[in-house]
């Protein structure tokens, strides 16, 4: 179980995080949503400890982390924590399949490459370059990166943003596959449909606070006057 | 007396001055590209330390004319000094000095602009330090800076003419006594511009093909 307790961070002064609650659970799918600017990213840099929070705790599969600490004092927890970010940084200099291999050290698993690479339909274009694919195209190669490295739990920021709706029912299907092996996976996404598809667990984030948190029916009924602002705000602009 | 005369006629000459041009390059090329490389990098780390004074001192000689540079070093400094040094290692120093802090500049620039990115890309993927400087660090710079890299070597090769000036027995230097002899400035400076095109083109092509191959796109997000 990937836990975060009290969690607070600041940047540049400014308070993104207000003591935030957060479980993410193996075999579960949790989904984070909320407006811009709500602290949804930087909750997902925190938890996967690529930023350290100010203070509150994270705890890693037992595991425990009171902060404030020093980036020293923790055990890289990657690639056993997986991102995927929104902006991919899939590094240029290298073809979209030695992405995916670079991370491996040469102990590849051909067969889980080669199925990952027809699971998410990437055959056509796996040896280009990343500036010769489009957005969507990279989204399913920076997904694939964080998978083959089998991870306990994966956090994906907004990857499914430039895809249509076929590739985002492919990437849901595998996603809902990993969940079944017992992977925990935090998605935070803007699309309550895909939300609604694909998670255990919701968690609405506004202002750095979680404001609800639980199944599907925050989406279906929610009790908080903020949710309900922004649910129909979001239906009104789909 | 045609080009052809006059390299035929002047073959020793001009060959002696040439190789004066090449050993002055060799020397000022890889002093240049090893020690501006190191004083980069450590001016990255180590802004206050290095970087700074580094960019202090090459902003300062970014502003002094080469031909000035050269004559204070050759003339009232060693004056000063009271020593005497050969005019060719006046002249090295002078350009090595010049090419190790462009190189510096341009290696420290481009590492200040590396995107912080894919060191965090490499960072999730469970990557070393190490690992991330030789596989994803240093491949990416040394594409970046390969084209300007070799541009620059190739305006030191030209600023190498200078050199004549305290007198160093360079190609210009013969150029200009084979034309005091003959006055032919027409098909002796042809014949000089020819010599040096030998040598630049295939650097600028080099130059153009890295570019071509190895620059991409890095913005890809």
């Amino acid at each position: 179980m990937l836990i975060g307790k009290k969690i607070t961070k600041k940047y540049h002064g400014t308070e993104i995080l207000k003591g935030v609650d957060i479980e993410i659970e193996p075999g579960k799918i949790t989904s984070l949503i909320g407006p811009s600017g709500g602290g949804k990213t930087t909750l997902l840099r925190v938890l996967s400890m690529l930023d350290l929070p100010e203070s509150g705790s994270i705890t890693l599969d037992g595991e425990k982390y009171n902060f404030p600490l020093k980036i020293n004092n923790i055990t890289p927890p990657w690639p056993r924590v997986s991102v995927v970010f929104q902006q991919l940084f899939l590094w240029p200099h290298l073809t979209l399949r030695e992405n995916i291999l670079l991370p491996l050290r040469g102990s590849v698993d051909k067969k889980h490459i080669t199925e990952l690479i027809e699971i998410l339909q990437m055959k056509e274009f796996i040896d280009r370059y990343p500036n010769q694919v489009s957005l969507g195209q990279r989204q399913r190669v920076a997904l694939a990166r964080a998978l083959a490295l089998n991870p306990e739990y994966l956090l994906l920021d907004e990857i499914t943003s430039a895809l249509d709706i076929e590739q985002v029912n492919i990437i849901l299907n595998h996603l809902q596959i990993l969940r079944d092996k017992g992977v925990g996976i935090l998605i935070v996404t803007h699309l309550l449909n895909f939300a609604q598809r694909a998670s255990d667990n919701i968690i609405f984030l506004d202002e750095g606070k979680v404001i609800e948190t639980g199944g599907k029916e925050i989406l279906e009924k929610p009790r908080h006057e903020r949710i309900k602002k922004f649910l129909s705000i979001v239906k009104a602009a789909t | 007396m045609s080009i052809l005369d006059i390299i035929i006629t002047y073959r020793e000459g001009l060959l002696a001055g040439l190789l004066v041009t090449l050993k002055l390059c060799l020397i000022i090329w890889s002093s240049g590209i090893f020690i501006g490389t190191i004083l980069g990098y450590l001016g990255s780390k180590h802004h206050k330390e290095i970087g700074t004074p580094s960019r202090f001192i090459s902003f300062g000689l970014s502003g002094i004319p080469v031909l000035i540079l050269l004559f204070w070093l050759h003339y009232p400094l060693q004056a000063l000094l009271k020593i005497n040094i050969n005019p060719f290692f006046t002249a090295a120093f002078a350009f090595s000095l010049l090419n190790i802090f462009s190189v510096a500049d341009l290696v420290r620039s481009t590492l200040a602009n590396f995107p912080a990115q894919y060191n965090l890309a490499a960072k999730v993927c469970g990557l070393s330090q190490k690992e991330t400087f030789f596989k994803i660090e240093l491949p990416i710079i040394f594409r970046q800076i390969i084209p300007s890299l070799l541009n620059l070597q190739v305006t030191m090769l030209q600023l190498t003419l200078f050199a004549s000036l305290i007198s160093v027995e360079e190609i210009f230097r013969v150029a200009q006594r084979i034309n005091a002899i003959i006055y032919k400035p027409i098909e002796v400076y042809t014949t000089l511009a020819i010599f040096f095109l030998i040598i630049c083109l295939p650097l600028n092509g080099l130059a153009l093909w890295l570019k071509n191959k190895y620059t991409r796109d890095i913005s890809e997000n």
